[in-house]
């Protein structure tokens, strides 16, 4: 009889579908275990290792000695790092700070019908594609006494500036390099999210009399708080580990004034071959993109309803 | 919307007629003009190192800086390119930037976009967790873990190798990140469907699963390469032989040996600088869609 083999039908579709799917769950691990794999060794080990690294005294040569706080002890009494620590601190929210209106400037700038859009959104975009050291090389050379900063600035009537040559200007000069890259970058953030944002609001404002100011400051800065969100965060990463430009341009140099921490962990790390004491920097490092990023993202929630 | 404080009916309300758009799209108005001006004084801004680069490289060196400044060099002088490129063994940094970089960025359009198949398309224990650890490494900066991450690679005995440069990255969070969002509107059904017909499951990536991928696979290849390029920490670090050196390692090297020869450096910095922008001009939409997928939010 037919009935009997349709009965015994879901039992055994069950049976299969589970197989089935215990196979499909199978083939899924098995395509990102190298993925996995990958980062477990050369992301989280590491990250791990650093903090016990920061335990120790060790110099490559001789094994790693437990020494408990002292490397952390001995850095928050160093002055040098006290020093590079402050200029971390100043290269990151002066690089990024100016980044934010000038970014989302342009991006609102681009978001309308203009004459030789694309050729200009292009030229504007050129710096994201100029590589970090290249970078370093040719601003070096535009910093000089007689280089052609001074001179654009002297049509202005302003006197030839040392640029790198100063411990006050040098590390200004790094900050503006800083934010001619990253601005163009974030602009097109800014610009996708400004796109994602309905036409329909912004008709309807225009119906309610809304002003094209007001509509910015009530449709589109409340609408592109996340955006913006993001881009404080990635900013944020991206200025801490700032290293090329320094690197290469001054060497933490004149009189420690633009040795921000990623070259700082470097050199004691590679040049004075203090293993624990750059791990603890690095701890150091770490903490503080982890406080940023929380308290940013604290800021940007406070006061709004959870949706 | 607020409601305004005056009823909408009181104000006249503008209706743009279609040949009111047309002539709105030609003329654009006044307000495009000041965006057009601004943003012409802001693309000589990002354009003059470019342009100082390129034109440095050319003058010669009684000329550098001469008063009033010489704007076009008179006479190029092509011949800064052939000195620098033989003061070290450029072609070589080329080489091994080339190698690393194509390396870099082939396997990570593979494991990417497997691994953000997997996390879109298949259900099984600890997936979500697997995809905040993924995400997580994207606050990590190598700068953070670059001293313990020496000390494995020296223990690996990859110091000084195209292994140690490549495979440490050979996967990143952010290409995980990307792919996934993209996959995420692939519908299960064509999966589903390519399964009742019998195809293997490595096949069904394969052969549908990746075509359908496409914009985000070229986004990421430009990310990728880009990254790669631009690497210097690194292979300062793990790399000292000459033969190994990147492209970056080169030039700052040539940086601190010729210091003041500028015509050449610019000529080197010339040379390091046209693949990323011949890239761009080729993949202009990708290497854009690239940077604006990091604003991607879910």
């Amino acid at each position: 009889m037919p009935s009997t083999v349709y009965a015994a039908r879901p039992a055994i579709k069950r049976r299969m579908r589970l197989s089935l799917a215990s196979k499909q769950a199978a083939f899924g691990y098995a395509i990102i275990l190298p993925t996995l794999a990958i980062l477990a060794i050369f992301r989280f080990l590491p990250m791990i290792q650093a903090f016990f690294l920061s335990l120790t005294a060790y110099d490559l040569v001789h094994p790693p000695k437990f020494v408990g706080l002292a490397n952390f002890l001995d850095l928050v009494q160093d002055p040098l790092f006290r020093k590079s620590a402050q200029v971390s601190l100043t290269y990151v929210v002066f690089s990024v700070v100016p980044v934010l209106p000038l970014s989302l400037g342009l991006a609102v700038l681009f978001n309308r019908s203009l004459y030789f859009k694309n050729l200009l959104r292009s030229a504007i975009f050129m710096p994201v594609v100029m590589p970090a050291v290249v970078m370093a090389v040719v601003w070096t050379f535009m910093y000089q006494q007689d280089g052609v900063i001074n001179t654009i600035l002297g049509w202005l009537g302003i006197d030839p500036i040392a640029w790198l040559r100063s411990s006050s200007t040098a590390l200004w000069a790094v900050i503006l390099i800083g934010i001619w890259r990253a601005t163009p970058y974030y602009m097109v953030i800014f610009l996708a999210g400004l796109q994602a944002i309905p036409k329909d609001y912004y008709d309807a404002a225009e119906i309610d009399g809304a002003g094209s100011w007001a509509s910015f400051w009530h449709i589109t800065l409340p609408l592109l708080k996340p955006t913006m969100l993001l881009v404080i965060v990635m900013n944020v990463i991206v200025a801490m580990k700032v290293f090329a430009v320094p690197m290469i341009m001054t060497g933490g140099g004149p009189a420690d004034s633009t040795r921000v921490l990623p070259l700082f962990i470097y050199q004691t790390a590679f040049e004075f071959f203090d293993m624990g004491r750059a791990a603890a920097m690095s701890v150091f490092l770490f903490v503080g993109v982890m406080l940023f990023s929380f308290i940013q993202v604290r800021m940007f929630t406070r006061g709004e309803e959870l949706r | 919307m607020t409601g305004s404080a005056e009823p909408a009916a009181t104000r006249p309300v503008r209706r743009r007629t279609p040949a009111g758009a047309w002539v709105r799209r030609v003329v654009l108005g006044r307000g495009s003009i000041a965006a057009f001006c601004v943003l012409l004084g802001v693309a000589c801004i990002t354009l003059l190192p470019f342009y100082w680069m390129f034109s440095s490289s050319l003058r010669t060196m009684e000329n550098m800086f001469s008063i009033p400044i010489q704007w076009i060099p008179d006479p190029p002088n092509w011949h800064s390119y052939v000195l620098a490129w033989q003061a070290q063994d450029f072609a070589r940094y080329f080489l091994n930037s080339g190698v690393v970089a194509v390396a870099i960025t082939v396997s990570n359009l593979l494991l990417c976009s497997l691994a953000g198949y997997s996390l879109t398309k298949f259900h099984y224990r600890g997936r979500g967790v697997m995809f905040i650890l993924i995400l997580s490494t994207m606050m990590l900066p190598l700068e953070v873990t670059m001293v313990p991450l020496f000390l494995i690679i020296k223990r690996l005995d990859w110091a000084n190798s195209y292994q140690g440069l490549i495979v440490p990255f050979l996967v990143d969070g952010f290409g995980v990140f990307l792919m996934r969002q993209y996959m995420l509107s692939i519908p299960k059904e064509l999966i589903d469907s390519a399964r009742i017909d019998g195809a293997s499951e490595l096949r069904i990536f394969w052969m549908i699963v990746l075509p359908l991928c496409k914009p985000a696979l070229v986004a990421l290849a430009v990310f990728a390469f880009r990254e790669a390029w631009d690497m210097y920490i690194w292979p300062l670090i793990i790399i000292t032989r000459d033969s190994l050196r990147t492209l970056p390692l080169g030039i700052s090297l040539f940086m601190s040996s010729y210091g003041t020869s500028w015509d050449q450096l610019m000529a080197i910095a010339v040379l390091g600088t046209l693949p990323m922008i011949l890239l761009f001009f080729f993949l202009q939409r990708a290497f854009i869609q690239g940077i604006a997928a990091t604003g991607l939010k879910e």
